[in-house]
């Protein structure tokens, strides 16, 4: 713990992640400015949304180039859609929901090619220095390998820190098959993750 | 062991900050004015006569802009399958080379020990 | 009369002939390996690698190989000629959680006329097998078959097509794949 405790230090002062405190907020009245085309303002929400969305596209589609087009797409939409956005709330619930079923359906249009996980492509998808780098690339293996719904929930449970309801009334789903899904996704990851790659509780000593 | 795997999941799955090209584009893609914005004042004073001969061109447009959509969603889902495709070649190619090698490492290691006198590697 | 003779001979050689074309024909070697179901073994493994790519997906992957990228165009120069790639692999978290059997249909069919073995390895260090078999027509490779077996991992690769096999060792600077070191291959996936 002490060693993992150290290469965090050392990663933060090499400036090699940033904390979710760095997003920008993005305000009432910022939207309000964005919606009468003011372009700081639409700088602003970009700033404020670009790593939720490129990076629920990118885990959905274990994509680069594809996770790009995605979030370009998005914004696009976002832009001829601006007027019937309500709220800096109701902003984030729309882009999450648009990324997110979007994804789907390009992973469903993909069925015909079963993806593989690449070791490469993968290690492109974690920014998550901190922590157990193998561990987590065993992880996003694993996320690779759910279906493109169950890999939604679990992504806006655990990257977007949404609760089930949330989740639900995004996906459009209904609240059991969430909980389902993350019941299900959660067995099967501690099935498949190696005993030795997860701390156990009386190994943390914080 | 749960509760970790959670707070795992939560560290692994931190958001990812898209490179400087790509907030570029983005920020072009919700700055540039989209090509057919609603323009909600402009035709409600005209007449019954020029309204239908708007509505015919605006069937006419809505039709293009379907089938130039169609289109585009054409060639994005080509190109995801082709990038799936090359990607899916990489490796496979990458897998193919790296037992061939395992081969030819066996073999060698076994070449060493018969030349050492020691046939059981 | 000897004419005749000839004639009859000549006749009987064409009639065997053309019985014979059908079979010769229908015995031609086909270097594409029918690969078990592994559905079964996907689940119980830590890591699963299936892929499928016949011709028209091979083009359309070699339309997306970037020729200025060294990697991309030493595999657009591999793939060339090719008709199908088809790998199945498999990881799991211990020793042995699959066995010889699982692998022995596969084997089967390369037990069958038009393969030849062209390797066999076995590594007592490692417990590392290693076989490949080639497919031979008029003197040009057209179909490659590997099959690796490690104890935590096992894997199939069957390429149909006119491949050079040079080409293909050469990828392995391509890839970043370093020299295997014996006792790196120990280290469990």
């Amino acid at each position: 713990m002490t060693a993992q405790v150290a290469a965090y230090a050392i990663r933060f002062a090499r400036g090699e992640f940033t904390l979710n405190e760095e997003v920008p907020r993005f305000t009432e009245h910022e939207l309000a400015q964005a919606r009468m085309g003011n372009p700081q303002a639409l700088t602003a929400l970009v700033r404020a949304h670009q790593r939720s969305v490129y990076s629920l596209a990118l885990r959905m589609l274990g994509l680069k180039d594809l996770a790009e087009d995605l979030a370009q797409d998005v914004f696009m939409q976002l832009n001829r859609n601006l007027q019937s956005i309500e709220s800096s709330a109701h902003l984030a619930f729309w882009l999450r929901k648009v990324t997110a079923f979007k994804a789907i359906d390009q992973l469903r249009r993909r069925r015909r090619l079963p993806t593989t996980p690449l070791d490469e492509e993968m290690h492109l998808c974690s920014d998550a220095n901190v922590g157990d780098p193998l561990l987590h690339r065993h992880l996003e293996r694993l996320l690779e390998e759910l279906s493109p719904p169950a890999r939604a929930v679990l992504l806006l449970r655990y990257q977007e820190d949404l609760d089930p309801t949330e989740i639900a009334r995004t996906l459009e789903m209904p609240i059991n098959t969430v909980k389902s899904h993350l019941k299900r996704s959660l067995q099967l990851m501690r099935q498949k993750t190696p005993g030795a790659l997860v701390a156990r509780p009386e190994d943390q000593s914080t | 062991m749960s509760q970790d795997l959670e707070s795992q999941l939560r560290t692994a799955l931190r958001p990812i900050a898209p490179s400087a090209a790509l907030e570029k584009k983005l920020i072009a893609s919700v700055t540039e004015k989209p090509a057919f914005a609603p323009q909600t004042g402009r035709f409600l004073r005209r007449g019954a006569r020029s309204r239908a001969g708007w509505l015919s061109i605006g069937a006419a447009a809505c039709l293009l802009i379907a089938v130039g959509m169609q289109h585009r969603l054409r060639e994005r889902d080509e190109r995801a399958n082709g990038l799936e495709a090359r990607r899916q070649v990489v490796e496979a190619l990458r897998m193919t080379s790296q037992k061939l090698d395992l081969a030819y490492e066996i073999v060698k290691s076994q070449s060493t020990a018969l030349d050492d006198g020691n046939p059981g590697a | 009369m000897r004419h005749r003779g000839i004639n009859m001979r000549h006749a009987n050689i064409v009639m065997l002939l053309a019985l014979l074309t059908p079979a010769m024909a229908w015995a031609a070697p086909n270097p594409r390996l029918v690969l078990p179901d592994f559905t079964a073994l996907a689940h119980r493994a830590t890591q699963a690698v299936t892929i499928t790519l016949d011709s028209s997906l091979l083009s359309l992957a070699g339309r997306f190989l970037d020729g200025n990228d060294p990697q991309d165009a030493a595999a657009k120069e591999v793939i060339k000629g090719l008709q199908g790639i088809y790998v199945r692999s498999y990881t799991f978290e211990q020793d042995l959680a699959f066995s010889e059997a699982d692998i022995d249909a596969v084997r089967k069919q390369l037990a069958a006329p038009g393969w030849s073995r062209l390797v066999e390895t076995h590594s007592k260090k490692t417990h590392a097998n290693v076989d490949i078999y080639i497919m031979v027509d008029n003197k040009q490779a057209i179909g490659l078959a590997v099959i690796a077996s490690e104890p935590r991992q096992f894997t199939i690769v069957n390429i149909v097509g006119a491949i050079d096999l040079e080409k293909l060792h050469k990828l392995e600077g391509q890839f970043g794949v370093p020299k295997l070191d014996i006792d790196a291959a120990k280290t469990p996936h």
